[in-house]
Protein backbone atom coordinates (compact mmCIF):
# COMPACT_ATOMS: atom_id res chain seq x y z
CA UNK A 1 0.00 0.00 0.00
CA UNK A 2 2.75 2.02 1.05
CA UNK A 3 4.46 1.29 -2.58
CA UNK A 4 1.09 2.70 -4.11
CA UNK A 5 1.06 6.10 -2.22
CA UNK A 6 4.98 6.89 -2.70
CA UNK A 7 3.91 6.34 -6.67
CA UNK A 8 1.34 8.59 -6.46
CA UNK A 9 3.33 11.29 -5.04
CA UNK A 10 6.03 10.69 -6.93
CA UNK A 11 3.32 11.44 -9.92
CA UNK A 12 1.75 14.23 -8.63
CA UNK A 13 5.52 15.89 -7.94
CA UNK A 14 6.30 14.61 -11.69
CA UNK A 15 2.91 16.41 -12.62
CA UNK A 16 3.73 19.81 -11.17
CA UNK A 17 7.21 19.71 -12.69
CA UNK A 18 5.68 19.04 -16.14
CA UNK A 19 2.44 21.20 -15.90
CA UNK A 20 2.34 22.59 -19.66
CA UNK A 21 2.51 18.47 -20.78
CA UNK A 22 -0.41 17.86 -18.24
CA UNK A 23 -2.49 20.96 -19.44
CA UNK A 24 -2.37 19.66 -22.79
CA UNK A 25 -3.76 16.73 -21.88
CA UNK A 26 -6.38 18.15 -19.95
CA UNK A 27 -6.84 20.42 -23.12
CA UNK A 28 -7.24 17.18 -25.15
CA UNK A 29 -9.65 15.42 -22.90
CA UNK A 30 -12.05 18.58 -22.64
CA UNK A 31 -11.48 19.41 -26.41
CA UNK A 32 -14.38 17.17 -27.80
CA UNK A 33 -16.48 19.03 -25.58
CA UNK A 34 -15.73 22.25 -27.48
CA UNK A 35 -16.27 20.66 -30.86
CA UNK A 36 -19.71 19.63 -29.75
CA UNK A 37 -20.90 22.61 -28.91
CA UNK A 38 -19.25 24.14 -31.82
CA UNK A 39 -20.35 22.02 -34.36
CA UNK A 40 -17.26 21.07 -35.81
CA UNK A 41 -16.46 17.57 -35.80
CA UNK A 42 -13.74 17.59 -37.99
CA UNK A 43 -11.52 19.20 -35.48
CA UNK A 44 -12.10 16.32 -33.34
CA UNK A 45 -10.29 13.77 -36.24
CA UNK A 46 -7.39 16.82 -36.64
CA UNK A 47 -7.05 16.31 -32.57
CA UNK A 48 -6.85 12.36 -32.84
CA UNK A 49 -4.02 13.06 -35.87
CA UNK A 50 -2.34 15.46 -33.54
CA UNK A 51 -2.13 13.03 -30.36
CA UNK A 52 -1.01 10.17 -33.04
CA UNK A 53 1.89 12.47 -34.26
CA UNK A 54 2.60 14.20 -30.74
CA UNK A 55 2.74 10.32 -29.15
CA UNK A 56 5.48 8.94 -31.67
CA UNK A 57 7.46 12.10 -31.85
CA UNK A 58 7.62 11.66 -27.87
CA UNK A 59 8.72 8.23 -28.24
CA UNK A 60 11.31 9.65 -30.84
CA UNK A 61 12.28 12.06 -28.51
CA UNK A 62 13.37 9.78 -25.86
CA UNK A 63 16.50 8.42 -28.14
CA UNK A 64 16.81 12.41 -30.21
CA UNK A 65 15.97 14.63 -27.54
CA UNK A 66 17.41 12.52 -24.45
CA UNK A 67 19.59 10.52 -25.77
CA UNK A 68 21.34 12.54 -28.90
CA UNK A 69 20.97 9.77 -31.07
CA UNK A 70 19.57 11.57 -34.38
CA UNK A 71 17.62 8.70 -35.21
CA UNK A 72 16.38 9.03 -39.13
CA UNK A 73 13.99 6.20 -39.32
CA UNK A 74 11.67 5.87 -36.37
CA UNK A 75 8.52 5.83 -39.28
CA UNK A 76 9.40 2.22 -39.79
CA UNK A 77 7.80 1.42 -36.34
CA UNK A 78 5.02 3.73 -36.54
CA UNK A 79 4.75 1.81 -39.74
CA UNK A 80 5.16 -1.72 -38.41
CA UNK A 81 2.38 -1.04 -35.48
CA UNK A 82 0.01 -0.03 -37.95
CA UNK A 83 0.88 -3.67 -40.35
CA UNK A 84 0.28 -5.52 -36.87
CA UNK A 85 -3.43 -4.47 -37.39
CA UNK A 86 -3.54 -4.68 -40.85
CA UNK A 87 -2.07 -8.44 -41.40
CA UNK A 88 -3.40 -9.50 -37.99
CA UNK A 89 -6.74 -8.75 -39.10
CA UNK A 90 -6.07 -10.57 -42.58
CA UNK A 91 -4.95 -13.67 -40.60
CA UNK A 92 -7.95 -13.47 -38.66
CA UNK A 93 -6.68 -11.65 -35.51
CA UNK A 94 -9.66 -8.94 -34.72
CA UNK A 95 -8.73 -8.16 -31.28
CA UNK A 96 -7.61 -4.72 -30.84
CA UNK A 97 -5.51 -5.51 -27.23
CA UNK A 98 -4.31 -8.16 -29.10
CA UNK A 99 -2.93 -6.04 -32.36
CA UNK A 100 -1.30 -3.79 -29.26
CA UNK A 101 0.42 -6.52 -27.85
CA UNK A 102 1.83 -7.50 -31.20
CA UNK A 103 3.09 -4.43 -32.13
CA UNK A 104 4.69 -4.01 -29.04
CA UNK A 105 6.54 -7.20 -29.00
CA UNK A 106 7.04 -6.71 -32.95
CA UNK A 107 8.49 -3.27 -32.64
CA UNK A 108 10.79 -4.40 -29.31
CA UNK A 109 12.17 -6.84 -31.26
CA UNK A 110 12.38 -4.79 -34.54
CA UNK A 111 14.33 -1.92 -32.24
CA UNK A 112 16.42 -4.32 -30.88
CA UNK A 113 17.79 -5.22 -33.74
CA UNK A 114 17.88 -2.00 -35.83
CA UNK A 115 19.30 -0.85 -32.57
CA UNK A 116 21.92 -3.45 -32.01
CA UNK A 117 23.72 -2.93 -35.27
CA UNK A 118 23.24 0.60 -35.88
CA UNK A 119 24.03 2.11 -32.17
CA UNK A 120 27.51 0.59 -33.27
CA UNK A 121 28.00 3.68 -35.41
CA UNK A 122 27.37 7.52 -34.38
CA UNK A 123 27.12 10.66 -36.35
CA UNK A 124 26.03 10.71 -39.51
CA UNK A 125 27.00 6.93 -40.15
CA UNK A 126 23.86 6.45 -37.35
CA UNK A 127 21.65 8.80 -39.44
CA UNK A 128 22.22 6.51 -42.61
CA UNK A 129 22.07 3.62 -41.02
CA UNK A 130 18.77 4.21 -39.35
CA UNK A 131 17.29 5.59 -43.06
CA UNK A 132 18.44 2.22 -44.38
CA UNK A 133 16.43 0.26 -42.40
CA UNK A 134 13.40 2.05 -42.55
CA UNK A 135 13.74 2.26 -46.58
CA UNK A 136 14.12 -1.49 -46.29
CA UNK A 137 11.04 -1.83 -44.58
CA UNK A 138 9.73 0.51 -46.55
CA UNK A 139 10.17 -1.25 -49.69
CA UNK A 140 9.67 -4.58 -48.04
CA UNK A 141 5.97 -3.96 -47.25
CA UNK A 142 5.63 -2.26 -51.09
CA UNK A 143 6.73 -5.65 -52.36
CA UNK A 144 4.07 -7.72 -50.09
CA UNK A 145 1.39 -7.66 -52.97
CA UNK A 146 -0.99 -10.00 -50.57
CA UNK A 147 -1.09 -6.97 -48.11
CA UNK A 148 -1.95 -4.96 -50.70
CA UNK A 149 2.18 -3.85 -51.66
CA UNK A 150 2.09 -0.45 -52.64
CA UNK A 151 -1.57 0.55 -52.25
CA UNK A 152 -1.83 -0.96 -48.99
CA UNK A 153 -4.97 -2.65 -47.71
CA UNK A 154 -7.86 -1.40 -45.39
CA UNK A 155 -8.37 -2.11 -42.17
CA UNK A 156 -11.63 -2.49 -40.41
CA UNK A 157 -11.21 -0.67 -36.80
CA UNK A 158 -10.45 -3.11 -34.62
CA UNK A 159 -12.38 -4.80 -31.80
CA UNK A 160 -11.64 -3.29 -27.99
CA UNK A 161 -13.85 -5.62 -26.31
CA UNK A 162 -16.45 -2.93 -24.86
CA UNK A 163 -14.86 0.16 -26.15
CA UNK A 164 -16.40 0.47 -29.66
CA UNK A 165 -14.14 2.05 -31.89
CA UNK A 166 -16.68 3.16 -34.64
CA UNK A 167 -18.07 5.32 -32.01
CA UNK A 168 -15.67 8.25 -33.12
CA UNK A 169 -15.40 9.27 -29.18
CA UNK A 170 -14.70 6.11 -28.01
CA UNK A 171 -11.33 5.91 -30.61
CA UNK A 172 -10.21 9.58 -29.16
CA UNK A 173 -10.68 8.82 -26.09
CA UNK A 174 -8.51 5.81 -26.44
CA UNK A 175 -5.76 7.08 -28.14
CA UNK A 176 -5.95 10.05 -25.36
CA UNK A 177 -5.48 7.64 -22.57
CA UNK A 178 -2.63 5.70 -24.51
CA UNK A 179 -0.95 9.02 -24.50
CA UNK A 180 -1.31 10.25 -21.24
CA UNK A 181 0.51 6.93 -20.21
CA UNK A 182 2.95 6.99 -22.46
CA UNK A 183 3.81 10.57 -20.98
CA UNK A 184 3.33 9.32 -17.31
CA UNK A 185 6.07 6.73 -18.51
CA UNK A 186 8.36 9.09 -20.12
CA UNK A 187 7.47 11.13 -17.37
CA UNK A 188 8.96 8.21 -15.13
CA UNK A 189 11.99 7.13 -17.48
CA UNK A 190 14.12 10.71 -17.83
CA UNK A 191 14.17 11.28 -14.29
CA UNK A 192 15.14 7.75 -13.53
CA UNK A 193 18.73 6.45 -13.10
CA UNK A 194 18.15 4.50 -16.88
CA UNK A 195 16.96 7.82 -17.98
CA UNK A 196 19.76 10.11 -16.34
CA UNK A 197 22.28 7.92 -17.17
CA UNK A 198 21.04 8.16 -20.80
CA UNK A 199 20.85 11.70 -20.80
CA UNK A 200 24.56 12.09 -19.48
CA UNK A 201 25.62 9.98 -22.13
CA UNK A 202 24.42 12.55 -24.59
CA UNK A 203 26.20 15.10 -22.49
CA UNK A 204 29.45 12.98 -22.57
CA UNK A 205 29.69 9.26 -23.55
CA UNK A 206 33.65 8.58 -22.58
CA UNK A 207 32.55 9.92 -18.81
CA UNK A 208 29.71 7.55 -18.43
CA UNK A 209 32.72 4.65 -19.67
CA UNK A 210 35.00 5.89 -17.25
CA UNK A 211 32.28 5.39 -14.89
CA UNK A 212 31.98 1.90 -15.58
CA UNK A 213 28.90 1.50 -17.81
CA UNK A 214 28.55 0.48 -21.06
CA UNK A 215 26.69 3.11 -23.06
CA UNK A 216 25.58 0.87 -25.48
CA UNK A 217 23.66 -0.68 -23.19
CA UNK A 218 21.48 2.19 -22.11
CA UNK A 219 21.12 3.18 -25.57
CA UNK A 220 19.93 -0.14 -27.01
CA UNK A 221 17.41 0.13 -24.20
CA UNK A 222 16.01 3.85 -24.88
CA UNK A 223 16.07 2.81 -28.72
CA UNK A 224 13.63 -0.24 -27.77
CA UNK A 225 11.30 1.83 -25.52
CA UNK A 226 11.34 4.36 -27.77
CA UNK A 227 10.83 1.85 -31.12
CA UNK A 228 7.41 0.78 -28.81
CA UNK A 229 6.06 3.76 -28.15
CA UNK A 230 5.89 4.31 -31.88
CA UNK A 231 4.56 1.30 -32.43
CA UNK A 232 1.51 1.63 -30.28
CA UNK A 233 1.45 5.22 -32.13
CA UNK A 234 0.92 3.05 -35.26
CA UNK A 235 -1.56 0.47 -34.03
CA UNK A 236 -3.50 3.27 -33.31
CA UNK A 237 -3.12 5.39 -36.07
CA UNK A 238 -4.36 1.92 -38.45
CA UNK A 239 -6.98 2.33 -36.47
CA UNK A 240 -8.05 5.73 -36.76
CA UNK A 241 -7.09 5.49 -40.86
CA UNK A 242 -9.12 2.27 -41.16
CA UNK A 243 -6.36 1.99 -44.02
CA UNK A 244 -2.37 1.22 -43.97
CA UNK A 245 -0.03 1.27 -46.56
CA UNK A 246 3.93 1.74 -46.82
CA UNK A 247 3.12 5.55 -47.48
CA UNK A 248 2.78 5.66 -43.35
CA UNK A 249 6.58 4.76 -43.15
CA UNK A 250 7.40 6.65 -45.60
CA UNK A 251 11.00 8.56 -44.69
CA UNK A 252 9.56 12.13 -45.07
CA UNK A 253 6.93 11.07 -42.09
CA UNK A 254 10.66 10.01 -40.02
CA UNK A 255 11.41 13.94 -40.79
CA UNK A 256 8.17 15.49 -40.07
CA UNK A 257 8.73 13.58 -36.49
CA UNK A 258 11.90 15.41 -36.13
CA UNK A 259 10.71 18.67 -36.86
CA UNK A 260 7.94 18.06 -34.61
CA UNK A 261 10.49 17.30 -31.89
CA UNK A 262 13.16 20.08 -33.36
CA UNK A 263 9.59 22.84 -32.94
CA UNK A 264 8.41 21.92 -29.78
CA UNK A 265 11.54 21.43 -27.51
CA UNK A 266 14.25 18.73 -28.16
CA UNK A 267 14.24 16.70 -24.72
CA UNK A 268 11.17 18.10 -22.76
CA UNK A 269 8.03 16.30 -22.44
CA UNK A 270 5.58 18.70 -23.43
CA UNK A 271 7.53 19.58 -26.54
CA UNK A 272 6.60 16.89 -28.93
CA UNK A 273 3.28 17.50 -28.14
CA UNK A 274 3.57 20.76 -28.37
CA UNK A 275 5.20 20.89 -31.76
CA UNK A 276 2.68 18.46 -33.12
CA UNK A 277 -0.02 20.54 -32.43
CA UNK A 278 1.42 23.63 -34.11
CA UNK A 279 2.96 22.01 -37.10
CA UNK A 280 -0.35 20.37 -37.89
CA UNK A 281 -2.27 23.12 -37.36
CA UNK A 282 -0.14 25.28 -38.99
CA UNK A 283 -0.38 22.28 -41.85
CA UNK A 284 -3.64 23.01 -41.76
CA UNK A 285 -3.82 26.38 -42.08
CA UNK A 286 -1.32 27.77 -43.72
CA UNK A 287 -2.48 26.50 -47.61
CA UNK A 288 -5.77 28.03 -46.77
CA UNK A 289 -4.16 31.57 -45.75
CA UNK A 290 -2.02 31.50 -48.90
CA UNK A 291 -4.91 30.27 -50.87
CA UNK A 292 -6.61 33.70 -49.65
CA UNK A 293 -3.49 35.80 -50.39
CA UNK A 294 -1.39 33.98 -53.51
CA UNK A 295 -3.52 30.86 -54.56
CA UNK A 296 -0.81 29.84 -57.40
CA UNK A 297 1.45 29.48 -54.47
CA UNK A 298 -1.29 27.46 -52.24
CA UNK A 299 0.12 23.70 -52.57
CA UNK A 300 3.66 25.24 -52.27
CA UNK A 301 2.94 26.11 -48.26
CA UNK A 302 6.20 24.52 -47.29
CA UNK A 303 7.91 27.85 -48.22
CA UNK A 304 6.41 29.63 -45.19
CA UNK A 305 6.84 27.04 -43.19
CA UNK A 306 10.69 26.17 -43.73
CA UNK A 307 11.33 29.73 -42.50
CA UNK A 308 9.04 29.82 -39.87
CA UNK A 309 10.85 26.69 -38.73
CA UNK A 310 14.44 27.72 -39.00
CA UNK A 311 13.18 31.21 -37.29
CA UNK A 312 11.75 29.00 -33.90
CA UNK A 313 15.15 27.22 -34.12
CA UNK A 314 17.21 29.76 -34.23
CA UNK A 315 15.91 32.47 -31.92
CA UNK A 316 14.02 29.79 -29.60
CA UNK A 317 16.72 27.40 -29.21
CA UNK A 318 14.44 25.09 -26.48
CA UNK A 319 11.75 25.25 -29.23
CA UNK A 320 8.55 26.37 -28.18
CA UNK A 321 8.62 25.02 -24.45
CA UNK A 322 12.30 27.44 -24.36
CA UNK A 323 10.59 30.05 -25.75
CA UNK A 324 7.48 29.94 -22.75
CA UNK A 325 10.15 29.06 -20.39
CA UNK A 326 12.03 32.52 -21.40
CA UNK A 327 8.88 34.60 -21.25
CA UNK A 328 7.93 33.03 -17.81
CA UNK A 329 11.44 33.93 -16.59
CA UNK A 330 11.89 37.33 -18.09
CA UNK A 331 7.91 38.17 -16.36
CA UNK A 332 9.30 36.42 -13.16
CA UNK A 333 12.69 38.49 -13.13
CA UNK A 334 13.24 40.84 -15.68
CA UNK A 335 17.14 41.32 -15.25
CA UNK A 336 17.39 37.45 -16.13
CA UNK A 337 16.29 36.57 -19.63
CA UNK A 338 18.53 33.18 -20.60
CA UNK A 339 16.44 30.83 -22.38
CA UNK A 340 16.40 27.29 -20.81
CA UNK A 341 16.50 26.14 -17.16
CA UNK B 1 57.69 -8.22 -2.24
CA UNK B 2 53.97 -7.12 -3.08
CA UNK B 3 52.23 -7.96 -6.35
CA UNK B 4 52.17 -4.48 -8.89
CA UNK B 5 49.14 -3.17 -9.28
CA UNK B 6 50.10 -2.58 -12.86
CA UNK B 7 52.51 -4.89 -14.94
CA UNK B 8 52.87 -3.87 -18.61
CA UNK B 9 54.81 -5.97 -20.78
CA UNK B 10 56.74 -5.53 -23.78
CA UNK B 11 53.58 -3.12 -25.02
CA UNK B 12 53.82 -1.50 -28.68
CA UNK B 13 51.93 0.55 -30.57
CA UNK B 14 52.35 2.19 -33.98
CA UNK B 15 50.39 4.47 -35.78
CA UNK B 16 51.71 3.88 -39.12
CA UNK B 17 55.19 4.01 -39.38
CA UNK B 18 55.59 6.36 -35.98
CA UNK B 19 55.89 3.89 -32.85
CA UNK B 20 54.22 5.38 -29.80
CA UNK B 21 54.97 3.25 -27.77
CA UNK B 22 57.89 0.67 -27.98
CA UNK B 23 58.49 -2.70 -26.14
CA UNK B 24 57.25 -0.47 -23.07
CA UNK B 25 57.27 -2.57 -20.00
CA UNK B 26 56.94 -0.99 -16.37
CA UNK B 27 55.05 -1.60 -12.94
CA UNK B 28 53.22 0.47 -10.47
CA UNK B 29 53.57 -1.17 -7.01
CA UNK B 30 50.56 -0.50 -4.48
CA UNK B 31 49.68 2.95 -2.76
CA UNK B 32 52.76 5.09 -4.61
CA UNK B 33 52.51 8.16 -6.72
CA UNK B 34 54.59 6.70 -10.24
CA UNK B 35 55.10 9.86 -12.31
CA UNK B 36 55.41 9.42 -16.13
CA UNK B 37 57.36 12.08 -18.03
CA UNK B 38 58.73 12.84 -20.76
CA UNK B 39 58.87 15.98 -23.44
CA UNK B 40 55.69 16.41 -25.59
CA UNK B 41 54.56 13.97 -28.23
CA UNK B 42 56.81 11.04 -26.38
CA UNK B 43 53.60 8.81 -25.96
CA UNK B 44 52.48 9.14 -22.38
CA UNK B 45 48.92 9.66 -23.42
CA UNK B 46 49.45 7.11 -25.61
CA UNK B 47 49.98 4.85 -23.03
CA UNK B 48 47.72 5.64 -20.71
CA UNK B 49 44.74 5.28 -23.54
CA UNK B 50 46.47 1.32 -23.93
CA UNK B 51 46.29 1.35 -19.69
CA UNK B 52 42.35 1.70 -19.72
CA UNK B 53 41.63 0.26 -23.02
CA UNK B 54 40.91 3.12 -25.30
CA UNK B 55 43.48 1.88 -27.27
CA UNK B 56 44.48 -1.96 -28.26
CA UNK B 57 48.48 -2.40 -27.99
CA UNK B 58 49.48 -4.12 -31.47
CA UNK B 59 51.25 -6.59 -28.88
CA UNK B 60 51.86 -7.30 -25.15
CA UNK B 61 50.79 -7.52 -22.17
CA UNK B 62 48.54 -5.10 -19.54
CA UNK B 63 48.04 -6.49 -15.97
CA UNK B 64 46.15 -5.04 -12.99
CA UNK B 65 46.64 -6.90 -9.63
CA UNK B 66 47.52 -9.69 -11.41
CA UNK B 67 44.88 -10.57 -13.60
CA UNK B 68 45.42 -10.27 -16.96
CA UNK B 69 43.17 -7.20 -18.79
CA UNK B 70 44.52 -7.08 -22.28
CA UNK B 71 41.73 -7.36 -24.00
CA UNK B 72 38.84 -6.00 -21.43
CA UNK B 73 36.75 -3.24 -23.00
CA UNK B 74 36.82 0.38 -21.23
CA UNK B 75 33.88 -0.15 -18.59
CA UNK B 76 35.12 -3.93 -17.98
CA UNK B 77 38.92 -2.26 -16.69
CA UNK B 78 36.60 0.81 -14.78
CA UNK B 79 34.74 -2.20 -13.10
CA UNK B 80 38.34 -4.01 -12.43
CA UNK B 81 39.32 -1.12 -10.69
CA UNK B 82 40.81 1.98 -13.32
CA UNK B 83 40.29 5.29 -12.73
CA UNK B 84 41.22 8.26 -14.95
CA UNK B 85 41.19 11.82 -15.56
CA UNK B 86 41.77 13.09 -19.14
CA UNK B 87 44.21 15.54 -20.34
CA UNK B 88 41.11 17.37 -21.34
CA UNK B 89 39.08 17.71 -18.53
CA UNK B 90 36.57 15.27 -19.20
CA UNK B 91 33.12 15.87 -16.83
CA UNK B 92 29.07 16.16 -17.18
CA UNK B 93 28.94 19.38 -18.63
CA UNK B 94 25.53 19.61 -18.75
CA UNK B 95 24.30 18.70 -15.27
CA UNK B 96 25.41 20.42 -11.69
CA UNK B 97 28.03 19.42 -9.14
CA UNK B 98 25.68 17.57 -7.50
CA UNK B 99 24.41 15.39 -10.38
CA UNK B 100 27.76 14.21 -11.84
CA UNK B 101 28.06 12.86 -8.37
CA UNK B 102 24.69 11.13 -7.90
CA UNK B 103 25.80 9.58 -11.67
CA UNK B 104 29.24 8.82 -10.34
CA UNK B 105 27.25 7.21 -7.24
CA UNK B 106 24.78 5.03 -8.69
CA UNK B 107 26.96 3.71 -11.30
CA UNK B 108 29.37 2.58 -8.51
CA UNK B 109 26.64 0.93 -7.09
CA UNK B 110 25.79 -0.78 -9.92
CA UNK B 111 22.24 -0.36 -10.27
CA UNK B 112 21.42 2.24 -13.25
CA UNK B 113 18.94 -0.04 -15.38
CA UNK B 114 16.21 1.32 -12.73
CA UNK B 115 13.17 3.05 -14.34
CA UNK B 116 10.83 4.58 -11.76
CA UNK B 117 12.35 6.47 -8.71
CA UNK B 118 13.76 9.67 -9.63
CA UNK B 119 17.69 9.51 -9.19
CA UNK B 120 18.37 13.14 -8.77
CA UNK B 121 16.39 13.05 -5.75
CA UNK B 122 17.34 9.71 -4.63
CA UNK B 123 18.37 9.88 -0.73
CA UNK B 124 21.00 7.28 -0.61
CA UNK B 125 22.42 8.35 -3.95
CA UNK B 126 22.74 12.20 -2.70
CA UNK B 127 24.57 10.96 0.27
CA UNK B 128 27.34 8.98 -1.11
CA UNK B 129 27.50 11.91 -4.22
CA UNK B 130 28.44 14.33 -1.19
CA UNK B 131 31.15 11.56 -0.16
CA UNK B 132 32.38 11.90 -3.29
CA UNK B 133 32.05 15.46 -3.46
CA UNK B 134 33.90 15.78 -0.18
CA UNK B 135 36.86 14.37 -0.59
CA UNK B 136 38.06 17.09 -3.51
CA UNK B 137 36.16 19.76 -0.82
CA UNK B 138 33.31 20.83 -3.65
CA UNK B 139 30.59 19.98 -1.87
CA UNK B 140 29.91 23.62 -1.18
CA UNK B 141 29.37 24.03 -5.14
CA UNK B 142 27.14 21.26 -5.31
CA UNK B 143 24.34 23.22 -7.00
CA UNK B 144 26.34 24.93 -9.31
CA UNK B 145 26.19 23.62 -13.20
CA UNK B 146 29.54 22.05 -13.96
CA UNK B 147 29.22 24.47 -17.06
CA UNK B 148 29.74 27.37 -14.51
CA UNK B 149 32.94 25.99 -12.63
CA UNK B 150 36.34 27.63 -13.02
CA UNK B 151 38.87 25.51 -14.99
CA UNK B 152 41.08 24.21 -11.45
CA UNK B 153 37.76 23.85 -10.15
CA UNK B 154 36.45 21.40 -13.22
CA UNK B 155 39.98 19.17 -13.02
CA UNK B 156 39.03 18.79 -9.39
CA UNK B 157 35.43 17.54 -9.60
CA UNK B 158 37.08 14.76 -12.58
CA UNK B 159 39.40 13.54 -10.06
CA UNK B 160 36.33 12.86 -7.57
CA UNK B 161 34.46 10.85 -10.06
CA UNK B 162 37.39 9.37 -10.90
CA UNK B 163 37.61 8.48 -7.37
CA UNK B 164 34.52 7.61 -6.96
CA UNK B 165 34.30 3.89 -6.90
CA UNK B 166 37.85 3.76 -5.10
CA UNK B 167 39.83 2.26 -7.75
CA UNK B 168 43.31 0.55 -7.05
CA UNK B 169 45.05 2.55 -10.13
CA UNK B 170 43.98 6.07 -10.53
CA UNK B 171 45.56 7.35 -14.35
CA UNK B 172 46.02 10.75 -14.06
CA UNK B 173 46.95 12.87 -17.39
CA UNK B 174 47.67 16.12 -16.78
CA UNK B 175 45.88 17.24 -13.52
CA UNK B 176 47.26 20.69 -13.29
CA UNK B 177 47.35 21.70 -16.73
CA UNK B 178 45.80 24.88 -17.48
CA UNK B 179 45.56 25.50 -13.60
CA UNK B 180 46.69 28.33 -11.94
CA UNK B 181 48.72 28.54 -8.95
CA UNK B 182 46.28 27.96 -6.43
CA UNK B 183 44.45 25.24 -7.94
CA UNK B 184 47.95 23.61 -8.91
CA UNK B 185 47.99 23.58 -5.17
CA UNK B 186 45.11 21.84 -3.98
CA UNK B 187 45.67 19.44 -6.51
CA UNK B 188 48.85 18.45 -5.13
CA UNK B 189 47.66 18.65 -1.73
CA UNK B 190 44.75 16.02 -3.13
CA UNK B 191 47.08 14.12 -4.85
CA UNK B 192 49.73 13.91 -2.11
CA UNK B 193 46.70 12.92 0.57
CA UNK B 194 46.02 9.96 -1.95
CA UNK B 195 49.57 8.46 -1.33
CA UNK B 196 49.33 5.36 0.25
CA UNK B 197 45.72 4.49 -0.16
CA UNK B 198 45.61 4.16 -4.33
CA UNK B 199 48.32 3.68 -6.72
CA UNK B 200 48.67 6.76 -8.85
CA UNK B 201 50.53 6.83 -12.29
CA UNK B 202 50.96 10.84 -13.07
CA UNK B 203 51.49 12.65 -16.07
CA UNK B 204 52.81 16.15 -15.23
CA UNK B 205 54.61 18.53 -16.76
CA UNK B 206 55.55 21.00 -13.42
CA UNK B 207 58.71 18.85 -12.65
CA UNK B 208 58.93 20.73 -9.03
CA UNK B 209 55.25 19.25 -8.76
CA UNK B 210 56.46 15.70 -10.11
CA UNK B 211 60.07 16.06 -7.89
CA UNK B 212 57.65 16.72 -4.94
CA UNK B 213 54.84 14.15 -4.95
CA UNK B 214 56.28 11.43 -7.22
CA UNK B 215 57.94 7.88 -5.00
CA UNK B 216 59.56 6.92 -8.41
CA UNK B 217 59.51 7.98 -11.96
CA UNK B 218 59.41 6.40 -15.70
CA UNK B 219 61.17 8.68 -18.10
CA UNK B 220 59.94 8.41 -22.01
CA UNK B 221 61.19 9.40 -24.89
CA UNK B 222 59.89 8.38 -28.44
CA UNK B 223 57.47 5.51 -26.83
CA UNK B 224 60.29 4.12 -25.24
CA UNK B 225 61.40 3.81 -21.26
CA UNK B 226 64.96 5.46 -21.15
CA UNK B 227 65.22 5.32 -17.39
CA UNK B 228 63.22 4.40 -14.16
CA UNK B 229 63.61 4.72 -11.16
CA UNK B 230 63.48 7.25 -7.64
CA UNK B 231 63.43 11.18 -7.85
CA UNK B 232 66.97 11.25 -6.64
CA UNK B 233 68.16 8.48 -9.00
CA UNK B 234 66.47 10.16 -12.03
CA UNK B 235 67.51 13.33 -11.15
CA UNK B 236 71.22 12.58 -11.17
CA UNK B 237 70.99 10.34 -14.80
CA UNK B 238 73.18 11.22 -17.17
CA UNK B 239 71.23 10.08 -20.41
CA UNK B 240 67.74 11.71 -18.86
CA UNK B 241 69.12 15.08 -18.51
CA UNK B 242 70.51 15.16 -22.03
CA UNK B 243 67.43 13.91 -23.27
CA UNK B 244 64.71 15.78 -21.48
CA UNK B 245 65.30 17.62 -18.32
CA UNK B 246 68.72 19.60 -19.85
CA UNK B 247 67.07 20.17 -22.98
CA UNK B 248 64.59 22.47 -21.51
CA UNK B 249 66.66 24.52 -20.19
N1 LIG C 1 45.28 8.41 -32.81
C1 LIG C 1 46.50 8.74 -33.29
N2 LIG C 1 46.79 8.57 -34.59
C2 LIG C 1 48.02 8.90 -35.07
N3 LIG C 1 49.01 9.38 -34.33
C3 LIG C 1 48.77 9.58 -33.01
C4 LIG C 1 47.51 9.27 -32.43
N4 LIG C 1 47.57 9.57 -31.11
C5 LIG C 1 48.80 10.04 -30.90
N5 LIG C 1 49.53 10.05 -32.02
C6 LIG C 1 50.94 10.45 -32.14
O1 LIG C 1 51.68 9.64 -31.22
C7 LIG C 1 52.70 10.40 -30.61
C8 LIG C 1 52.51 10.35 -29.11
O2 LIG C 1 51.39 11.13 -28.73
P1 LIG C 1 50.91 11.28 -27.22
O3 LIG C 1 50.77 9.93 -26.64
O4 LIG C 1 49.70 12.14 -27.22
O5 LIG C 1 52.14 12.04 -26.58
P2 LIG C 1 52.26 12.77 -25.16
O6 LIG C 1 51.02 12.53 -24.38
O7 LIG C 1 53.46 12.16 -24.54
O8 LIG C 1 52.48 14.22 -25.44
C9 LIG C 1 52.58 11.81 -31.17
O9 LIG C 1 53.56 11.93 -32.22
C10 LIG C 1 51.19 11.88 -31.72
O10 LIG C 1 51.13 12.75 -32.80
MG1 LIG D 1 49.54 13.82 -23.62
Amino acid sequence: MSGLAHFLTLASDGMKANRLFWLLIAGFAFFPIFTHFADLPFWNDVAMRIMLLGMAAMGLNLVLGYGGMVSFGHAAFIGIGAYCVGIGDFYGLTNGWAHMLLGIVVCGLMGLVIGYLALRTSGIYFIMITLAFAQMLFFLFVSLEQFGGDDGMSIDRAEFGFIDLYNPLRLYFLIWVTLALVGLGLMFIVHSRFGVTLRAIKSNESRIEAMGLEPLQFKITGYVISAVICGLAGVLFANWQEYVSPDIMHWTRSGELMIIIILGGLGTLAGPLLGAIVFLLLEESLPIMLDSVAPAYAENWMILFGPLLIMVVMFGRGGLVGLLAAQRQSKNNPKRTKAGQ
Amino acid sequence: MSQPVLNLQKLNKSFGALKATSDLSMTVMPGEIHALIGPNGAGKTTLIQQIYGALKPDSGQVSLNGSEITKLSVPDRVRAGIGRSFQISNVLMDFTVMENGIIAEQARLGHSFRFLQPAFSDAVLIEGAKAILQRVGLEKRAEQRVGDLAHGERRMLELALALAASPSLLLLDEPMAGAGPEDSQRMAEIIEALRGKVAILLIEHDMDAVFRLADRLTVMVEGAVIAAGTVAEISANEAVKLAYLGGEE
